[in-house]
């Protein structure tokens, strides 16, 4: 049980520094949209890169965001039994949840690697002039978002894994 | 042929048991979508998954949610929120409720500065409910305020909905949003006459500042008060609305005009230190990731419900409904109401408006004044339980010990309201009719 | 007889007309080959966000998880730059040129060449014919009028007034209208007069110029699996083919009806001010697109073989329409 406590905490060492650094992105799309918003007022300068830097930014931070939140204890549950329940019923009930969020995200990852891969042959970049190249860096967000996901995930079966066989064991 | 009828019933259900046990919204979304699809028709629609979540993180018009959640940290963080709704609370003397009724101010602005319910109701959470409970507010009154609040963004222009509306019901997003403006009023004068009467009848759950408290501030102090901590963070709202009606920003761009000028605020107020910033940084990203975490994972859920032909229950249940435009019409509402209880507001719009409105057309009803009962009534759904998004927004930003269930008490008041500004508008279209005709649009 | 059931996904939002409902819309090219084939072949039409978001049919019809899908090729000009010319180009050809290009000159076996490869087939399934200039909210005297002006305008044409002096700003539809109104930009390109009406544009700037030297006309692209159309019987893929042929005719035909008398109400009841674009500022805005289109055509061999091919036609094209359209036109007034 010690070796899979020790796995659970590396793997969310893990999902916390990545998190931590993608944090920053919050700030620079705000920085960016502000700058966009007030060079095309005040200086009349536009670019279609930056406008499109914009998206490209909200969706790796949504993606790499999913696992952190869920690491800070972001995740939104309706408690109306829950909070009524037992150590022990609610280390189960956790184990259930977070086997099957592992699964699923062990799926999405398979499944968008093909997604990834079609735009990956054909050099996929932006449909418009001026607009961002790469576009299949941009999608594979989504398997490296989900596959942190799945680490957290595993994670947290591991923790409610063993909280379930020992619910004195104090959680963290 | 029973058996697929039945499946978008069955996961239906599933999603409720597994929501009610405790699992995480997200993840029951995710499972439910996965295993009834995957019984109804095999694996092979879901190589469309990632498509759906692209599009989701890649939506330009949520661009609006990280900037408002940006906005709304910062100010909770370097603590003007709550100085800012102390003062208010202080200013409106023996009133109770005054703090309730600033933030019903604050949801009319910011609404009319948004059109993304996510992203109003997690602001006013984070600027509100810590202030609303350490002043000794009714848990679920706060809760329910703070959600239906939020939630009138969805109705007062610019709004998401509505642009959605305009495209499906062939209508002109101006003329939507002049016809929206009135009810969106009205509701916003109900929710306030509740927090007056509340205070009335009720005083307990919405008291004012106790008189020792007042009495050791004069008027002047107060007045002084107000101009040092009212003015700048209203002035920010006024930014984000100015640089709208300004010309400076379209509406989803606008709301980084209020993330920015949260940062310059609090380095004005000399709070900008670094902890602040960081922990601002984090939380922010913690939350907005929190709403794409459930967007991202209803993804499967959408994709099955369809895949199962969820629409065709909702089809089949129209064909039963006994003829006239007025009976056909509230039962319209009647499922729209309902489908609000398990599904997002844009499956809702997808699966049952186009059913509808071929007849609605035909019959020459207005389509400005439908598409308004169906905005009023989508904004219901983001309110009802269990599955109303506002509900699980706030909820995100909640401290631990505000349950559930407070929330779910205090919603049900403004969800009567709701449907009370509904009667109204249905009972009097030229509530929503006479304002597009008024000035041309 | 074998049947078939297909799933047809569309770029265009539910109700949109011409791009899903209406005469000649996908929805209706769904009924006649229904109707065409005894119920053979069932199409189920899913408009944007139904199944998946506007943009993603090319690669769900790809991976076959769709056999079909509704859109403009031009929106793939990030995944294949070529494919812009089988929607349109600025000073490209018009309804008639276009068709006659891809019917009889050889532009349907240059977009086949294209599309094989990926494992697609397209066929042209509709057109808007020639679309707007946009909306101004003050009137254009000369090119130095574009000078810092800012406008809503995606693709191609948004490089040639970039070149111009132009800010160009990218704005999903629903959001045109509020920028417009407000001044946020100055000006806004969409489709033509019955679609632009629909998002109220009338009421936010007067000065509607016309005609589409950007989209001289706009072919709707009936995107198919490649595999899953050679799965068809000969009798089905005829009557694909003839029911996309006869989408492609009606809907343009509904466009000239409808855009004809929504032209005369923006007119006379909304105090819309239509003019054509002063001639130098066109020559001006030819001469940035011959360099634009050039500039593409050598980045790219593929594409080069399109522009050559697809600029060889216009020229006879324009030769012949300049003593036939034209010199009729003229006789209008
Ligand atoms: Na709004
Ligand atoms: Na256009």
């Amino acid at each position: 049980m010690r070796v899979l406590e020790r796995l659970a905490d590396g793997a969310s060492c893990a999902v916390r520094i990545i998190g931590g650094l993608a944090a920053w992105s919050g700030l620079a799309l705000v920085l960016l949209v502000a700058f966009n918003v007030l060079a095309r007022y005040f200086l009349s300068y536009s670019s279609v890169g930056l406008q499109e830097l914009e998206w490209h930014l909200m969706a790796v931070a949504a993606l790499f965001g999913m696992s952190y939140g869920l690491n800070q204890g972001g995740e939104v549950r309706v408690d109306i039994f829950y909070a009524r329940y037992g150590a022990r019923t609610k280390a189960v009930i956790d184990l259930i949840g977070n086997g099957a969020l592992t699964l699923v995200a062990v799926y999405v990852v398979w499944l968008s690697i093909a997604y990834v891969q079609s735009s990956y042959a054909i050099a996929e970049g932006s449909p418009d002039p001026g607009g961002l190249p790469l576009r299949y860096v941009l999608k594979a967000a989504i398997p490296a978002g989900f596959a942190l996901l799945a680490l957290q995930g595993l994670a947290m079966t591991l923790r409610a894994g063993c909280e379930a066989v020992d619910p004195a064991r104090h959680r963290t | 042929m029973a058996i697929p009828e039945i499946l978008p019933l069955l996961m239906i259900g599933a999603f409720f048991v597994l929501l009610l046990g405790g699992i995480p919204v997200a993840i029951c979304l995710a499972v439910t979508g996965f295993v009834f699809g995957y019984i109804g028709f095999g694996p092979m629609l879901f190589n469309l998954v990632p498509a759906r979540m692209f599009g989701v993180v890649t939506n330009y018009t949520l661009l609006a949610l990280p900037l408002f959640i940006f906005m709304g940290i910062m100010l909770e963080k370097s603590k003007i929120a709550e100085q800012l709704l102390d003062v208010i609370g202080l200013a409106m003397g023996g009133l109770r409720g005054g703090m309730a009724l600033a933030i019903i101010l604050v949801g009319v602005l910011m609404g009319a500065a948004s059109g993304v319910v996510g992203a109003t109701v997690v602001t006013m959470g984070l600027i509100a409910l810590g202030p609303f409970l350490n002043r000794g507010y009714n848990r679920a009154i706060a809760s329910g305020v703070i959600c239906a609040s939020g939630t009138l963004g969805q109705i007062i222009p610019p709004s998401l909905v509505l642009i959605l509306l305009a495209d499906i019901m062939g209508e002109s997003v101006g003329t939507l949003f002049a016809a929206a403006l009135i009810p969106g009023l009205l509701l916003s004068g109900l929710f306030v006459l509740f927090i007056l009467a509340l205070g009335i009848f009720k005083p307990a759950m919405v008291p004012a500042f106790p008189p020792e408290e007042r009495a050791q501030y004069s008027g002047g102090d107060i007045a002084r008060m107000l101009l040092k901590v009212v003015v700048p963070p209203l002035a920010l709202i006024f930014l984000v609305l100015g640089s709208i009606i300004g010309g400076v920003a379209a509406p989803t761009e606008a709301a980084s005009m209020g993330a920015f000028g949260a940062i310059v605020l609090a380095a004005l107020y000399g709070r900008l230190t670094w902890p602040v910033l960081k922990d601002t940084v984090r939380s922010a990203f913690v939350t907005s990731a929190m709403v794409f975490f459930i967007l991202v994972m209803s993804q499967p859920f959408g994709l099955a419900f369809r895949g199962l032909g969820g629409e065709r229950l909702v089809q089949d249940a129209f064909a039963m409904v006994p003829g006239g435009i007025t009976g056909q019409l509230l039962f319209l509402m009647l499922i729209l109401f309902v489908l609000g209880f398990f599904l997002e507001w844009i499956e809702i719009s997808y699966i049952a408006l186009p059913l509808f409105l071929p007849i609605f057309h035909a019959a020459g009803v207005d389509m400005a004044w439908v598409a308004i009962l169906v905005a009023v009534n989508l904004q219901t759904s983001f309110l009802t339980p269990p599955f109303g998004w506002a509900l699980f927004f706030l909820k995100g930003v909640a401290p631990p010990d505000l349950k559930t269930s407070d929330i779910y008490k205090g919603v049900i008041p403004f969800i009567g309201l709701q449907l009370v500004g509904l009667a109204l508008v249905f009972l009097f279209p030229g509530l929503a009719t006479w304002l597009p005709n008024a000035i041309g649009w | 007889q074998d049947s078939f059931s297909w799933k047809m996904t569309n770029a265009y939002g539910p109700g949109s007309p011409f791009y899903v409902e209406g005469p000649g819309s996908p929805t209706d090219f769904c009924k006649k080959v229904e109707a065409m084939s005894g119920g053979r072949l069932k199409i189920q039409h899913f408009a944007a966000g139904e199944l998946i978001p506007a943009m993603e049919g090319f690669d769900a019809v790809r991976s076959g998880t769709v056999e079909m899908n509704a859109a403009n090729a031009y929106f793939w000009a990030g995944k294949i730059p070529a494919a812009q010319y089988f929607t349109t180009v600025p000073f490209g050809l018009n309804f008639q040129g276009m068709n006659a290009w891809l019917y009889h000159g050889g532009g349907q076996a240059l977009w086949d060449e294209l599309y094989e490869p990926l494992g697609l087939k397209a066929l042209p399934m509709g057109n808007t014919g020639v679309q707007m200039t946009g909306w101004f909210r003050n009137p254009i005297a000369s090119v130095d009028d574009f000078k810092d002006l800012k406008m809503r305008i995606p693709g191609l044409a948004g490089k040639v007034y970039a070149q111009l002096g132009v800010d160009v700003k990218l704005l999903p539809g629903g959001e045109i209208f509020p920028a417009l109104e407000r001044g946020v930009i100055d000006a806004a390109e969409f489709v033509g007069p019955y679609q632009d009406r629909r998002l109220g544009l009338q009421n936010a700037a007067k000065f509607y110029y016309t005609t589409g030297w950007h989209e001289p006309s706009n072919a709707t692209e009936l995107l198919i699996n490649k595999a899953a159309w050679d799965s068809l019987p000969a009798d089905l893929q005829a009557i694909v083919s003839a029911a996309a042929m006869a989408c492609n005719l009606e809907s343009h035909t509904w466009c000239e009806a409808v855009n004809a008398s929504a032209m005369v109400d923006l007119v006379e009841n909304f105090g819309v001010k239509a003019d054509v674009l002063p001639k130098d500022v066109v020559a001006k805005l030819k001469e940035v697109t011959d360099q634009v289109l050039s500039d593409g055509a050598a980045a790219d061999p593929v594409t080069k073989k399109v522009h050559d091919a697809f600029f060889a036609f216009k020229k006879e094209h324009d030769q012949w329409a300049s003593i036939s359209e034209k010199p009729y036109h003229n006789l209008l007034g």
